[in-house]
């Protein structure tokens, strides 16, 4: 049950990133995930308990920004279908306001399976510096 | 406190969802997901898919409730307040579509401590109503400062 994706497995070559896709993180939108996850910890939705757990203000769920990277790939892959694995780790927050952006870089080719390894990340410039929310990561996709 | 690593291996209640258009559509817009195929059946079928698909993350849902239960487990001994969600991974056999039932037995399928976190996994083979894998998921919770070393 697939249909092709966009991208051709001869025209991509290790190294290659996909187009960065990114978004200013806000209060509603946090809620709104919270609604159609599920999940309803309030540290992603009330400051004083967030301050109360030694942060500064609420944060994104980790899964927002999961979410994200999932949407750049398969923006990228132009079917959804072709995203077979996705792995991340999370490693640093997302406060309000801040600009997330997705990315993805071609990482290995299989000639067999023509399957593609992306090293996927996403990042926030704070303070100057680039954190890494979502770090040493990976997504395996199925090119036509 | 460390965890109770006799846990390591415990199945849990099965948990089931179906997935519904409403909750694909409610997800879709909280992840500002504007592809049709995600939005609109015909736009799927003409595609080749048998129904709208839900995003790849969709089944977050399901694993918010796999995770709960095992968080909640007074056995295991987890003090919620030092949980940090560390990995998620996913791996499809195919596209979840509206329609589907969705049915997982989730388990303890790790337990390991790394300096002074204790790291707890959680997987779910998320199965069809046909008993067909969909999506196998895995979860690691880190417990902060609860181990030993």
């Amino acid at each position: 049950m697939t249909m092709a994706a966009r991208i051709k497995f001869d025209e991509v070559a290790v190294g290659d990133q996909i187009p960065p896709l990114s978004k200013v993180v806000k209060r509603e939108d946090v809620k709104a995930y919270a609604d159609a996850s599920g999940d309803q910890n309030p540290l992603h939705q009330d400051d004083a308990f967030a301050r109360s757990v030694g942060f500064p203000g609420i944060i994104a769920h980790g899964m927002f920004s999961m979410a994200h990277v999932a949407k750049a790939v398969t923006d990228w892959l132009g079917d959804p279908g072709a995203l077979k694995s996705i792995e991340v780790q999370f490693r640093a927050v997302v406060y309000m306001d801040e600009t997330l952006v997705a990315r993805a870089e071609v990482a290995a080719k299989d000639e067999v399976t023509r399957r593609v390894r992306l090293r996927v990340w996403a990042e926030v410039e704070r303070a100057g510096e680039r954190v890494q929310p979502i770090k040493n990561s990976e997504a395996e996709v199925e090119l036509a | 406190m460390p965890l109770n690593q006799s846990m390591k291996g415990k199945e849990y209640p099965a948990v089931t969802v179906p997935v519904e258009r409403e909750d694909v559509l409610r997800f879709a817009d909280a992840i500002a997901e504007d592809d049709p195929l995600f939005r609109d059946s015909e736009a799927a079928r003409g595609a080749g898919y048998p129904e709208q698909l839900a995003p790849p993350t969709f089944v977050t849902r399901m694993q918010i409730l796999t995770s709960a239960q095992v968080v909640l487990d007074q056995e295991l001994g987890l003090n919620y307040a030092m949980v940090v969600h560390g990995e998620q991974e996913y791996a499809w056999r195919r596209p979840v579509v509206v329609g589907d039932v969705l049915s997982t037995v989730p388990r303890i399928a790790d337990i390991y401590a790394k300096k002074s976190n204790e790291y707890l996994v959680i997987e779910a083979e998320i199965k069809d109503a046909r008993g067909e894998t969909v999506v196998v998921g895995r979860t690691t919770l880190i417990s902060r400062g609860t181990g030993v070393g």
